[in-house]
């Protein structure tokens, strides 16, 4: 049980790569920069959401023993089951390519090395990490080092907290003549960034790697909660410092490296390194949420042997799968698109083929074959209609968006 | 009866017209011209980089922190080109995109060697930066 209890982490990590990440870091800096306050309520409605979505895959793997993918390819079919998998390929690749170019962009602001050098080192890791390292290990790592997103709290109270005149645009977002359609563009990346299917399908592989059951449903719901709400609120945080620090310098945030000034300002060398450990940590999560997600998905959906707690013969299938795909970020890597870009652009993708991702979920969480009695009450599908109505709205105008609004 | 007439058809022209004009009004404020966008984004680009070079020499980041951060600054906002500039929606007239060029010269040479010793005139940088960065972003409407 104590040791149920330390999984935890397993929600911390979820959310320190699964929540905040390149894309998360990117578009809410972006968002404090350009709207003040105005975006909080998006990361709010994202937050709320996926703390439903990730509460319900979890409820769904311990109770049925199955993943989400299985699930998908097992009620569905498996022509059905391709969508969803092309969906996540497509859109996964991109992501990981920005979560190693922060990583070698981290790696860059401790080193002074342009990140071009350094982006294959960061692929190493990765792939290391996710080869050969332990469960545990890509669990408690990022967890216990994602505790110092803590700090950009510190850096709001050194700062003195948020002028009455930057709360109010809490409530009157200031949308300046022409900034309407960056504005809607943001909301969508924000949306897309948070509401990641990857995070679903690496929260239910880790709930059977950490053999949950129907006993776990207690430990799954504080998990949602707790980690969700840790990781939106380093998301916020990061609103809070773009539009207290970068809004009033003309800042707009369109590198990641003068995001850090806003830790700078308040905490000097010592903020600005933060920043750089935060966005390393967080980058390194999510690349091998990522990683690890699309293999385990892949692996699932296709009957072959899966998981780290496996030697790399034992599932060489699974093994294979997360190199191609580390070799197809480095070739995206090789165009030189800068990371924070590529991040806010996957963002929109994913927005794109959420409701791809999400639609299964409303029918597989009220079918008692898999569920018992722990199916979906009346409030819960109304939640998912709700997310599942805003997803396909996101998809609907992401695109337009980034075309109108050049991409931020 | 053809006074009825014309006052119907004049509603009707308005009510077609309204929608009309209400979307050609939204879509004025939706977005940006193309050369707002550019403008904007320069601008903000060389306050970053001002930023980020008085911070270094404030003892705030690490040399390191801010030779990095100069290397995305460089890719971001070099190779600004007047033709392109000038043939862009939104672009203001020949003399106003000059003087944005004018500025731009130093700024961008500040961004591709900054001065990261205390041997060089860093300030002489920054102010140029800085005059640079209000230009555009005035320019873009910011």
């Amino acid at each position: 049980m104590k040791k149920q209890w330390l999984s935890l982490a397993l929600g911390i990590v979820t959310a320190t790569g699964g929540f905040l990440d390149a894309g998360t870091i990117a578009t809410s800096g972006e968002a404090g920069a350009k709207f003040g306050l105005g975006l909080i309520w998006a990361v709010v409605v994202a937050t709320i959401a996926v703390i439903l979505m990730v509460e319900m895959v979890g409820r769904f793997t311990a109770v049925s023993q199955k993943t989400y993918a299985d699930a998908i390819r097992e009620n569905f079919g498996f022509k059905f089951y391709l969508l969803p998998l092309a969906s996540e390929v497509i859109a996964e690749s991109l992501l990981l390519t920005a979560e190693i170019g922060g990583i070698a962009i981290a790696l860059s602001l401790f080193t002074g090395i342009s990140w071009h050098y350094l982006f294959p080192v960061a692929a190493f890791l990765v792939w290391l990490m996710a080869w050969r390292a332990p469960f545990d290990l890509i669990e408690n790592g990022p967890a216990i080092l994602g505790l110092m997103t803590l700090s950009f709290i510190v850096g709001i109270a050194v700062l003195g907290g948020p002028s009455p005149q930057l709360l109010t645009t809490l409530w009157h977002p200031q949308i300046q003549n022409g900034s309407l359609a960056n504005y809607l563009y943001l909301v969508a990346a924000i949306l897309g960034a948070t509401i990641s299917p990857y995070l679903l399908y690496f929260y239910s592989s880790g709930a059977l790697e950490e053999n949950w059951s129907a006993s776990s449903l207690l430990l799954n719901r504080v998990t949602a909660i707790v980690g969700m709400g840790f990781g939106s609120i380093g998301s916020m945080a990061l609103v809070f410092l773009g539009a207290m620090v970068l809004q009033p310098l003309n800042m707009t945030s369109n590198t990641l490296g003068e995001l850090g000034l806003a830790m700078a300002k308040p905490l000097g060398i010592a903020g600005s390194l933060l920043f750089a450990a935060v966005l390393f940590t967080t980058c390194l999560g999510a690349a091998l949420e990522v990683v690890l997600g699309v293999s385990y998905n892949i692996s699932q959906g296709f009957g072959w042997e899966w998981g780290e707690g496996k030697k790399p013969v034992e599932a060489a299938r699974f093994n294979l799968v997360l190199t191609i795909f580390v070799i197809v970020a480095i070739i995206i890597g090789l165009l030189g698109i800068d990371p924070l870009q590529l991040a806010l652009f996957a963002s929109t993708i994913i927005a794109l083929f959420l409701p791809i991702s999400l639609s299964p979920f409303l029918i597989l969480m009220n079918d008692p074959q898999y569920l018992g009695d722990k199916t979906n009450g009346r409030f819960t599908n109304i939640a998912v209609i709700c997310i599942l109505v805003m997803a396909f709205i996101v998809a609907l105008v992401s695109l337009p968006l980034e075309i109108f609004s050049g991409g931020g | 009866m053809r006074k009825r007439n014309l006052a119907k058809s004049w509603n009707y022209g308005l009510t077609l017209l309204l929608p009309v004009l209400l979307i050609a009004l939204t879509s004025c404020q939706f977005t940006q011209s193309a050369f707002a966008h550019t403008a904007s984004n320069t601008g903000a680009g060389f306050a970053a980089a001002s930023t980020m070079l008085s911070y270094m020499h404030q003892g705030k980041i690490t040399y390191q922190y801010a030779a990095s951060s100069f290397v995305n600054f460089r890719s971001e906002l070099d190779g600004l080109d007047r033709q392109q500039l000038l043939s862009q929606q939104g672009a203001p007239d020949m003399r106003a995109v000059q003087h944005l060029f004018d500025l731009y010269k130093p700024a961008i040479q500040a961004v591709d060697s900054p001065c990261l010793s205390a041997s060089c005139d860093w300030r002489g940088q920054v102010a140029a930066l800085n005059k640079a960065s209000e230009a555009f972003l005035q320019a873009g409407g910011s």
